[in-house]
């Protein structure tokens, strides 16, 4: 596997702010693995991901050092064009990145950016509707649809521009349960289509943990862990301590184990499925021992 | 009447929607308008925006005025929504009376009628009104435009008329940003109300007080708006020169999916026509000029009136 990623030594600091947002981060990121991203408010996971979409510092004043690589070349040499068809990024706030009159219109914008023929931009355009159930809604203001609708529509612009990796920066911290639900159906496709490199920035780690193949945990402008998905969350106290919660069945298994039903050294479940296993064991050996 | 009533659930069959929203008001989700191209109906709106400036016969410009309202019935607008834009058709003509009453300057041509207690003049305020209809007509051509036309097809229609994309593209920001800004003005207003603040009991300084306080909120708002939306064409790949990957033509996608057609091409055609040949009979011969006005002939006569 080639590296799709390579983030050395990268320091940045916003123009007017005191303290650097990031602080000396190494990063490689290997081209279709999914990276799930955790973090309290204000440790720098955002600054991350817009540095490594080249926003940070094509877009913003401020101090850099280090440099960021994506797909061997320096984002800080790459143009819009480029750096666009090769890094796609949905924000948060979904409102905050129309910018046309239609969702057809919105969708198509990125695509004609790219410099693509009519053929292909209606063929990426129905695509991107399609995979993300939008199809419906071409046709209105972008404006128009519900918190849910328009988080799938901003998914859909970045995907229809199809570049090989995509970053969500908590794409469902807007969205009713439902409607978050969606949005991890979109991305568990695209992972197992495999076709893309996945970054998602979410607090809700219950949803993020069975799609990512590793998390990486952001404190104060820095890593402060990162790993693959399972062991990542073996020390719960350290997530906890660094304002990250650990999903619940992995709780309660913790204090299966603290309350001396669950042997040491049993991998903590990370997903309901596995949670209900694990205690399903527990009382059959308990029955067994009665 | 009463078995439906009360079957409840399937009583009702579904709403569909008859109207689409846009950043002024609503154009219909259909109508017979939608087969001319944007452009067709871009120039449509010029006609009927710039005719009146040659008419000053208020009797055809009523007439123009309820030729626009044909339309917009043919072209299913609600015509109920008119109704919103009476405050502006009376407080225009209100003002415009009002200062012909209180200044209707000094002309030793002018015939003073007294009216009760005060003196009017009679040409000056007959001038007013020619100017008045003229004025609504023009409006009623604008609220044609946009109770039929979206934002998409004011775009499409310029970058059709080839202006640089950079130019359509500005223009349709800056409706979005009117609409963001309009919304931002909605939020901060129900977040007042929210907390308990009724502004229909304020008297009216206050108010004036308050909205100038809401705009420390917009402003900061407005600013990071600002930021937003540059980072969105950022991440597009978006650049301002308008240079697109690969460093070939912009492909225009929407407007692709119209086409002019013979019917357009007659429309845009007689409009032509018809302007030019307004334009010339008025310039050369002054046939709309004002004296010419029956209402004005009339009432000449009724009030004896000479000239
Ligand atoms: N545009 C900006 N200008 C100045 N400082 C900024 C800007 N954006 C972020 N910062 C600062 O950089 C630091 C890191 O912020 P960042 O947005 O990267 O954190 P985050 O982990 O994404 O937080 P959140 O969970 O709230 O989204 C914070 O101290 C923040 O105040
Ligand atoms: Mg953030």
């Amino acid at each position: 596997m080639s590296i799709a990623i390579r983030i050395k030594d990268l320091e940045w600091k916003y123009e007017n702010t005191t303290e650097f947002a990031l602080r000396g981060v190494n990063l490689e990121i290997e081209e279709g693995s999914f990276l799930g991203i955790v973090g309290a408010n204000e440790h720098g996971k955002t600054s991350l991901v817009m540095a490594i979409n080249g926003l940070i510092p094509q877009s913003y004043n401020g101090i850099y050092r280090g440099d960021v690589q994506v797909f061997g070349k320096s984002v800080r040499e790459t143009d819009a064009v480029e750096l666009a068809s090769q890094v796609g990024l949905v924000f948060a706030d979904p409102e905050a990145q129309f910018t046309a009159m239609t969702v057809e219109e919105e969708l198509v914008f990125g695509l004609e950016n790219l410099g693509l023929g009519l053929a292909e931009i209606r063929e990426r355009l129905e695509w991107a509707a399609e995979v993300t159930m939008i199809s419906e809604l071409l046709d209105k203001s972008p404006y128009d649809v519900s918190g849910g609708q328009k988080q799938r529509v901003a998914i859909a612009c970045v995907l229809a521009m199809n570049p090989p990796i995509i970053i969500m920066d908590e794409p469902t911290s807007m969205i009713d349960p439902l409607g978050k639900g969606l949005i991890f159906d979109i991305l568990r496709k695209l992972k197992e289509a495999g076709d893309h490199t996945l970054i998602v920035i979410e607090h809700n780690v219950e949803r993020l943990v069975p799609l990512a193949d590793q998390m990486l945990l952001m404190w104060q402008g820095n890593i402060a862990k990162l790993a693959p998905t399972r062991q990542f969350f073996e020390d719960p106290s350290f997530l906890i301590e660094r304002g990250v919660l650990t999903p619940e069945v992995s709780e309660f298994a913790e204090w299966l184990r603290l309350e001396g039903y669950l042997e040491e050294g049993t991998p903590l479940p990370l997903n309901l499925e596995d949670g209900v296993e694990i205690t399903r064991q527990v009382l059959e050996a308990r029955r067994a021992r009665a | 009447m009463i078995a439906t009533a009360t079957t409840g659930v399937n009583a009702a069959p579904a709403r569909v929607p008859k109207a689409r929203k846009t950043l002024l008001g609503h154009v219909p989700i259909e109508s017979p308008l939608y087969q001319f191209h944007p452009v067709t109906r871009l120039i449509m709106f010029i006609f009927f925006g710039v005719i009146p400036l040659f008419i000053y016969l208020p009797e055809v410009n009523f007439l123009l005025l309820w030729v626009n309202m044909g339309i917009m019935r043919w072209g299913r607008v609600n015509i109920n929504e008119l109704r919103k834009y009476m405050p502006v058709i009376f407080t225009v003509a209100f003002f415009m009376f009002i200062v012909v009453v209180l200044a209707p300057g000094e002309d030793p041509s002018y015939t003073p009628l007294d009216v009760g207690p005060i003196t009017i003049y009679y040409q000056p305020v007959f001038f007013a009104f020619a100017a008045y209809w003229r004025l609504i007509a023009m409006l009623f051509g604008t609220i044609l435009y946009f109770s039929t036309n979206r934002e998409r097809d004011m775009l499409v229609a310029m970058r059709s008329l080839r202006l640089p994309f950079i130019a359509s593209y500005v223009v349709g920001l800056s409706i979005r940003s009117a609409g963001m800004f309009l919304e931002d003005f909605r939020t901060i207003r129900e977040a007042e109300q929210a907390r308990g603040l009724d502004t229909k009991a304020m008297r009216l300084r206050d108010q004036v007080k308050l909205y100038m306080m809401y705009l420390v909120p917009l402003f900061s708002i407005a600013l990071r708006r600002a930021d937003e939306i540059s980072n969105a064409l950022f991440a597009r790949g978006y650049t301002l020169t308008g240079r697109v990957g690969g460093g070939g033509k912009r492909a225009d996608y929407i407007r692709a999916q119209y086409k002019l057609r013979t019917r357009d091409w007659v429309l845009i055609v007689s409009m032509g026509l018809i302007f030019v040949a307004t334009a010339i009979v008025q310039m050369r011969f002054g046939v709309f000029s004002i004296e010419y006005s029956p209402l004005n002939i009339y009432l000449k006569q009724l009030l004896g009136i000479p000239g």
